[in-house]
């Protein structure tokens, strides 16, 4: 069962598709507009969104924003009636971001919330080991991770996961807790997305009425995490001055709520992540030396993917399968697209890996069964930057509205109302937002 | 064409596709309650919206045909 946030301002459609979200088993809330859903965003934590691309009070991606910083990143939809738009999304699609084209069939809602399930029907994709059930690679690196993996599991004691940016750290820690075969969850949270005042409410609960806001009693992930694995990502951007709390938690396996005098036992693995170097978290101080041993009593250095470059083709080819059987295409690597794939660095590593093939397959031409490479896979991580061309990860929403709005104006020669329909605004909004720019330049 | 015409119809033709989102997911509807056996009285609602929409649909193809109404 997923938990749905439903944003259009059509109130008919939401209901009727909150009435067949509700039949397909999940739950769902509506906002009718960007204001609702960010109120919505502020107290509850969704596993999808269905975003409108255009809203009465702005556009979807004003949200996209605000959604890549929550914990955990949930997916995203967008519904749209352009199909034009399919280019910009592309553009800002990860493994997280789909898109829909109106009208809406219950096929197409049933694939973008349960891909899980299509998978199941015809898994092309299961001709791909899956090491504990979520892995893959058959590299030397990889096999002395899984034997790793595969002995901590047996003992209880906790793990810190040592590994660039995007190699994988929340798989080995679901990999970790899948072998360990216990009876608890695997509840995860993000150290370095909870404020000061936050962590530790969501790591050791509230008791209702504790602080302004406080309306109810909330259990910890410690809590939460009875009898599993609870995993701590980003662990080194902990306030250093909440880490006390932590280390006595770890020393005496209890709890005490915030505001609450009794204290609790808790029992679970720690799985902790960090894409710092050992190296740097003793010389910045970012990590108490006594909090470090008791976290790393089993450290794993994760190998970023330039170091296991024969997993490339293997990693890129299980994207594309499973993006096939999602959508029911069979596109194909051919043996020089694997070998470019493999010669590449990847500084982004398999995530980077992941959302260049998502890219590819959604550019491709659907006539074809050769998916399409871009000409150059670098991005704003690579050491090579690549040179300003419309859209590039790491400008902000505004930069990139603006730019869309300048060049849509550009391609209809100023025609204010036409330019208003093809970015799917008002003509009122429009005049808006060229004002907020300080006037219409060229156009006025 | 003038331009300004090109716009008028690039957006009635926007407002047209609203009905027929609402069509199809009222569809949808009906054909999981049926499936399912669930109580008529929502496949009854969703047919009226359908017939409603599908009224919204025929005026706005009118007014695109007839601009002077």
């Amino acid at each position: 069962m997923l938990s749905i946030l439903l944003v259009d301002d059509d109130h008919e459609f939401t209901e009727v598709a909150s009435h067949i979200i509700d039949f397909l088993g999940h739950t769902v809330s509506v906002a009718g507009s960007l204001a609702e859903a960010n109120e919505w965003l502020e107290h509850n934590s969704f596993d999808h969104i269905l975003l409108d691309f255009m809203l009465p009070d702005g556009s979807g991606i004003h949200l996209m924003d605000r959604v890549q910083h929550l914990f955990p990143v949930p997916k995203v939809t967008f519904i749209t009636g352009h199909p034009s738009v399919k280019s910009i999304i592309a553009e800002l699609c990860g493994p997280k971001v789909d898109y829909l084209l109106k009208p809406i069939q219950r096929e197409c809602l049933e694939r973008v919330l349960n891909p899980a399930r299509q998978k199941a029907k015809k898994s092309s994709a299961a001709q791909f080991e899956l090491h504990f059930g979520c892995l893959i690679g058959e590299s030397a690196p990889m096999q002395a991770l899984y034997t790793m993996i595969e002995r901590v599991a047996a003992s209880k004691a906790n793990v810190m996961l040592l590994g660039e940016s995007g190699v994988g750290k929340e798989l080995v820690a679901s990999a970790i807790h899948h072998a360990s075969k216990t009876a608890g969850a695997l509840v995860a949270t993000n150290c370095g997305g909870l404020s000061k005042e936050l962590i530790s409410s969501e790591l050791f609960g509230h008791e209702k009425g504790a602080f302004t806001g406080a309306v109810a009693q909330k259990t910890g992930v410690f809590e939460r995490a009875q009898g599993g694995t609870l995993f701590l990502d980003e662990v080194t951007e902990m306030p250093l001055d909440m880490q006390p709390h932590l280390l006595r938690v770890l020393e005496t396996k209890k709890i005490v709520r915030v505001g609450g005098s009794k204290e609790i036992a808790v029992d679970c693995r720690v799985v902790s992540a960090t894409n710092r170097s050992l190296e740097n978290i003793a010389e910045k101080n970012i990590l108490r030396e006594d909090i470090y041993f008791r976290l790393a009593v089993f450290p794993i250095e994760i190998p970023p993917l330039r170091e296991r470059a024969a997993d490339i083709p293997l990693l890129a080819k299980a994207f594309l399968a499973s993006l096939n059987d999602e959508n029911g295409t069979n596109y194909q690597f051919s043996q020089a697209q694997l070998q470019r794939l493999a010669s590449f660095d990847w500084p982004g590593n398999v995530r980077e890996l992941r959302h260049t093939v998502h890219r590819a397959y959604i550019m491709s031409d659907p006539a074809k069964d050769e998916i399409e490479l871009p000409a150059s896979f670098a991005s704003p991580f690579s050491a090579v930057q690549k040179e300003k061309s419309g859209l590039t990860a790491g400008k902000t929403i505004d930069e990139v509205e603006r730019e869309l709005i300048y060049l849509t104006l550009k391609k209809v020669g100023g025609n204010k109302a036409m330019a208003a329909d093809m970015l799917g605004v008002s003509v009122k909004t429009l005049y808006n937002r060229l004002s907020a720019y300080g006037g219409l330049g060229e156009f006025s | 064409m003038s331009d300004a015409k090109v716009a008028e119809l690039a957006k009635q033709v926007h407002d047209i596709r609203k009905p027929l989102n609402r069509i199809s997911m009222q569809a949808e509807l009906i054909k999981l309650v049926l499936e399912n056996n669930l109580p008529p009285q929502k496949a009854i609602e969703a047919v009226d919206k359908i017939l409603q929409s599908c009224q919204d649909c025929s005026q706005l193809l009118e007014n695109l045909s007839d601009p002077s109404v």
